[in-house]
């Protein structure tokens, strides 16, 4: 009679080839990742010496080509929609800064327009993107 | 063969420590918001100066032609005489926007901290 033989199995996880898991998953995430990014317009960006950098959490773009075309979020706007947009987005972010990626060639009169629009809803913190002068004294 | 995951995590911690994230470059300005009921704010006209663009792109400061690489100084030496100096700089809406950042980097250059934008009227 054999009743209650004890068998004692050690209960052993291989390690070894964790890292190798690790490493595997990460080239996996690394070469599936796509960063969202805004498409926008075309723009030949000003160029200017001065610059300051801001934080891109906290910057909202405004697209505007030489044509006067207008977009937010890779949308086409008219220029009567700009505060309704802004005015939501500043509401999720008191803090927000508007980005203008201008052409350089745009009449200041489209700019002119959207500031006004800007103004309506207080969103007073504008950015104007610019390219940094690579020729010291010329200017565009 | 041991050593491999040593040098890939060197790797990782080099690169990790050595990337920059590309930053927006730009010139800040924070516009005046719309007054309601509150009267605007009274300035003496010896302490605004009105650096002016043109339909045709012409550039004047107080109606001078100015080239404007020669801005800065100009700005600089009016600044030196008198530190509550406001620059207007009134652009027409036909100007190019690339004219009004050109001159606007040079007030920044000149350190002109009151700075007023102004659209000429069509």
């Amino acid at each position: 009679m054999a009743f209650g033989r004890k068998t004692r199995t050690e209960v052993f996880i291989p390690t070894s080839s964790m890292g190798d898991i690790a490493f595997l998953l990460l080239i996996f995430f690394m070469v599936t990742t796509i960063f969202r990014e805004e498409t926008g317009l075309p723009i030949e960006l000003p160029r200017a010496e001065a610059g300051e950098e801001a934080k891109r959490e906290l910057i909202s773009n405004i697209y505007i080509n030489k044509q006067g075309l207008i977009s937010i979020n890779d949308r086409i706007t008219k220029v009567e929609y700009v505060s309704d947009i802004i005015g939501k987005k500043l509401q999720d972010n008191p803090m927000l800064i508007v980005a203008f990626k201008t052409d350089t060639h745009t009449p200041y009169g489209v700019v002119s327009d959207v500031m006004e629009e800007l103004k309506d809803v207080n969103a007073v913190r504008v950015f104007f993107n610019n390219d940094i002068e690579s020729h010291p004294g010329r200017k565009w | 063969m041991a050593s491999t995951s040593d040098v890939a995590f060197l790797l990782l911690i080099f690169f990790i420590v050595t990337t920059i994230f590309a930053a927006e470059q730009g010139l800040i300005m924070v516009l005046p918001a719309k007054q309601r009921d509150s009267e605007p704010v009274k300035v003496k006209m010896s302490n605004v100066t009105t650096l002016k663009v043109h339909q045709d792109d012409s550039v004047t400061l107080d109606g001078k032609p100015i080239e404007i690489n020669h801005i800065k100084t100009a700005i600089e030496n009016r600044l030196s005489g008198n530190d509550k100096l406001i620059v207007v700089l009134e652009i027409h809406p036909d100007a190019d926007y690339g004219r009004m950042i050109a001159c606007l980097d040079e007030l920044r250059l000149a350190k002109a901290t009151r700075v007023s934008l102004k659209t000429t009227e069509k």
